[in-house]
């Protein structure tokens, strides 16, 4: 097993060096540079030069990458091209937290609302519980995030001033963990509907996988109570596969953070991600897609390693 | 049982919302909810009273950086403006007024110009301000180390000389009409903070980010990356200290939820793009916000690259814009916030020509024009003319819904005379690329342009600004360079109005562009707000006399 966390971990760093490979050849050639910005009456050729000089962007790409590289595996993110002089370090800091927040509060109501959901459905199989369930997620499925986002905003933020219409707190109000989370339940919420249809389909199909195995006619047979059975063996071994799900949806939430941020005045890395990409502030850039990447790495190793704790069966 | 009229609920509840935002019908069952807040808006702004309350300015854009001799962005520009201050400042009409500088004189031959300077101003930190700040300030774009945007406007500047500590003289290469306002928009830096760094560096100098020293009505006090700038008031400054508390400039990426947060007094001032101008005048009727409109400085146009053989002919291009109904435009994408424009500049600003040779909407107009120019239907239906179909394509940017409304509108109305048109959306940056020097890379772009303080047209229509600058059409009229590098020289106003006009004149019987609309712009504050209204020159004139009650 350790050996087998080992081997993935390293496997890793190759993936993650040919993403960064990859994404820095993407973004160089998008077309455009961080000078677009700064289209203006008011430039002068020579000093849009010195600037690139100074930036090193009239340098080859292979030498922009390398010069990139060998600064970010000393831990070096550079700094941004354009907020000059400010660490892309100290941008990622900033905004990461909330970004993970996010992401993690969303996964825990996607999995809180969704897998009993998805019990429910597998258990009264073609009842109407089950199609309303099966209804309700292809309509989650169907309707974009960003506008479920907004009618909750102008529904329970505007018109019944349920919660606060964005932002992660109360403007000059001291810090207290109610006034956060009350500015995280929208947020979080939208962007669980994202994955919480899936995850609801998901589940139905893998318990109902499991509600037909003979262990589970056995233990009914043997006279346990119908709760017993789903929750003590049907579900636990119902969920094995959900866990590979966790790896799969975190792409899905660093994608979906970039809109709901958007859509929530939440500073997190996404929003800082559209910003740099249409600013071409390169650095920027590459920082969060190395984050983004590896969390996404992350995900997947931990799913891995669940697998094997949860299924026994499985060996490494 | 239960569970199941639980789900249907959910649905029904579902349902619900998605009617009810659709037409306003909540708002009655939820107008208790409402009041609620207002009642502790009121007490809140009862308690504020005495102290003055805080400005929260929302908006879409953050900004960058706070140095006026690095930053391009409007967001930066606005925060500069209340942590610095120029030599002088404009009023709501663009007259220029006294700031740091008390007065001002220049010699008969425009070249020198003498700047009396504000006696007793401090810097935030305390220090005192003197001459050697603005000759340090200048001498920033003009030294040969500086890396940044803002060269070009002083290069005309040929010495900067300290006559005695509140005295500045400035001598100009040529008589340069514009360098007074250039003087109101580049704020003076603190030299005894940045004497010291190397010119090469300062662009980068966390002064610009962390700690900006101004002598601003307000200081700045913190920047939470990714959600506001706070900023508090001078006590000491010169003209009085700020009735407001704060100011907060709040980052609020999505116009949907930044209006939003302006109907529930999150924020109490924003600035109002036309496509939400429908929604707060709703907003100004429930007596929610105020909302105050006047023409922007900035007119809106199809523009066409005249090294493309197609555009070459006047008539061709006359053609074009009788073939585009401008008032349709104005009407339907611009919900009629917006003046039909038949030449460059805008009536916001002094110049304005009024006018100008006009291409009234009139398709049929324009078939004969283009018959007249060789260009005859083919079976078809599509102009030809020797051999080739007259079709182009019109790029704009995905970043401006309205602009790709405009180029949908157009490519319609331009189809109905035979002529063929295909839109491309590019994003910003690529735009920008593909359009400017010395790429070109465009048949006809649907654009805009915002007019500085001075409205000096130089930069659109003189051939020396083809080969670097903005005059991307490609346009070259010796009449146009002449008057053109005759109104710059001109201090005296009437004149150089009359000089403007005869080249906007022929800017328009010349149609280099198709011009669209002079464009409309509006502030929305929040009715308890007092100082805010829309102009085009200075929105946050004397914002040290802003107060809530």
């Amino acid at each position: 097993m350790t050996t087998y966390i080992i081997r993935r971990t390293l496997m890793a760093f190759p993936l993650l060096f040919l993403i960064t490979i990859i994404s820095f050849g993407m973004m160089q050639m998008a077309p455009g540079d961080p000078t677009a910005l700064m289209m203006d009456p008011m430039i002068k050729q020579e000093n849009l030069a010195a600037y690139k000089e100074a930036y090193g962007l009239n340098d080859n790409v292979i030498v922009q990458y390398v010069r990139w590289l060998g600064n970010m595996i000393q831990g070096n993110f550079g700094e941004s091209l354009i907020r000059q002089g400010v660490p892309v370090s100290e941008l990622i800091l900033a905004r990461l937290p909330n970004t993970l927040i996010l992401m993690i509060v969303s996964s825990v109501i996607a999995f809180l609302i969704s897998i009993p959901l998805g019990v429910i459905s597998a258990t009264k199989r073609n009842s109407l519980t089950d199609y309303s369930i099966t209804f309700v997620s292809f309509l989650g499925v169907a309707t974009p995030n960003f506008w479920i986002g907004l009618v909750l905003i102008m529904f329970m933020s505007v018109h019944m001033g349920w919660f606060p219409t964005g932002g992660v707190a109360t403007l000059g109000e001291p810090f207290s963990i109610w006034d956060r989370i009350h500015h995280l339940i929208l947020p979080a919420f939208v962007l669980a509907t994202a994955d919480m249809a899936g995850l609801t389909r998901y589940s139905r199909s893998s318990m109902l996988e499991v509600l037909r195995q003979d262990y589970i006619r056995t233990a009914k047979a043997n006279g346990f109570k119908n709760g017993t059975v789903i929750f003590k063996h049907g579900l636990r071994n119902g969920l094995i596969p959900i866990i590979t799900i966790i790896g799969l949806m975190l792409p899905s939430f660093i994608g979906g953070s970039v809109i709901i941020e958007s859509i929530f005045a939440w500073p997190g890395i996404g929003l800082l991600f559209v910003e740099a990409a249409f600013q071409r502030d390169y650095p920027v850039i590459m920082a969060v897609v190395v984050i983004a990447a590896s969390l996404v790495v992350i995900g997947n190793l931990i799913a891995d390693i669940l697998y094997a704790i949860v299924d026994p069966r499985i060996e490494y | 049982m239960l569970k199941n009229r639980f789900l249907l609920f959910i649905v029904f509840m579902f349902v619900l919302i998605v009617t009810a935002c659709s037409d306003g019908t909540v708002e009655e069952s939820s107008n208790e909810a409402n009041s609620e807040k207002e009642d502790n808006q009121t007490e809140n702004t009862q308690t504020e009273e005495k102290s003055g309350g805080s400005l929260v300015l929302g908006t879409t854009a953050a900004p960058t950086l706070f140095n006026p001799y690095y930053s391009t962005d409007t967001s930066s520009s606005t925060i500069e403006g209340f942590i610095f201050s120029g030599l002088v400042t404009v009023d709501t009409d663009f007259n220029p007024e006294g700031d740091l500088a008390e007065s001002w004189e220049f010699t008969e031959d425009g070249l020198r110009w003498t700047f009396h300077l504000r006696e007793n101003v401090k810097w935030h930190d305390g220090a005192d301000f003197t001459a050697d700040d603005v000759v340090f300030s200048y001498g920033i774009p003009l030294h040969e180390d500086y890396i940044g945007p803002r060269g070009l406007p002083f290069e005309i500047i040929e010495e900067i000389n300290k006559v005695d500590d509140y005295t500045v003289e400035f001598v100009l290469s040529e008589p340069y009409a514009p360098f007074i306002t250039i003087t109101a928009q580049f704020e003076v830096l603190p030299k005894h903070i940045l004497g010291e760094v190397p010119i090469a560096e300062l662009g980068m100098n966390k002064f610009n980010t962390k700690e900006p020293i101004g002598t601003g009505p307000f200081k700045f006090q913190q920047w939470k990356e990714g959600e506001y700038i706070e900023l508090i008031a001078n006590e000491d400054y010169y003209l009085g200290a700020p009735k407001l508390d704060s100011i907060i400039y709040k980052i609020v990426p999505d116009m949907n939820t930044l209006m939003a947060q302006l109907q529930v007094g999150d924020i109490n001032l924003t600035g109002i793009s036309p496509q939400y101008i429908e929604t707060a005048k709703k907003l100004e009727e429930q007596g929610k916000v105020v909302v105050t409109s006047g023409p922007s400085n900035a007119f809106e146009y199809i523009g066409y690259n005249l090294r493309n053989e197609l555009f070459q002919d006047k008539l061709v291009r006359q053609a074009l814009t009788h073939a585009i109904d401008k008032e349709a435009i104005v009407q339907a994408i611009l919900d009629g916030s917006g003046v039909v424009a038949h030449g460059p500049g805008s009536p916001a600003n002094w110049a304005f020509n009024p006018d100008v040779p006009k291409f009234e909407y009139d398709p049929e107009e324009a078939k004969r024009k283009l018959k007249e120019a060789g260009w005859e239907p083919n079976k078809d239906g599509i102009l030809e003319k020797d051999g080739n179909k007259f079709e182009f394509v019109l790029k704009t940017t995905s970043a401006n819904e309205i602009r790709q409304q405009i180029a949908e509108v157009a490519q319609q109305q331009l189809s109905e005379i035979g002529i063929k048109t295909s839109i491309e959306l590019l994003e910003w940056s690529a735009y920008v690329e593909q359009t400017s020097p010395p790429l070109w890379n465009f048949d006809a772009i649907v654009a805009g342009w915002s007019i500085g303080s001075d409205p000096d047209p130089t930069w659109f229509w003189h051939t020396s600004e083809i080969e670097n600058g903005l005059n991307y059409n490609g346009f070259s009229n010796e009449r146009v360079d002449e008057l053109l590098s005759e109104n710059t020289k001109i201090s005296d106003i009437e004149e150089r109005k009359r000089i403007i006009a005869e080249a906007d004149a022929i800017v328009a019987e010349e149609q280099p562009d198709t011009f669209l609309y002079y464009v409309e712009g509006s502030l929305a504050n929040a009715p308890n707000l007092h100082g805010p209204k829309f102009n085009a020159a200075n929105t946050y004139y004397k914002i040290h006399e802003w107060y809530i009650d």
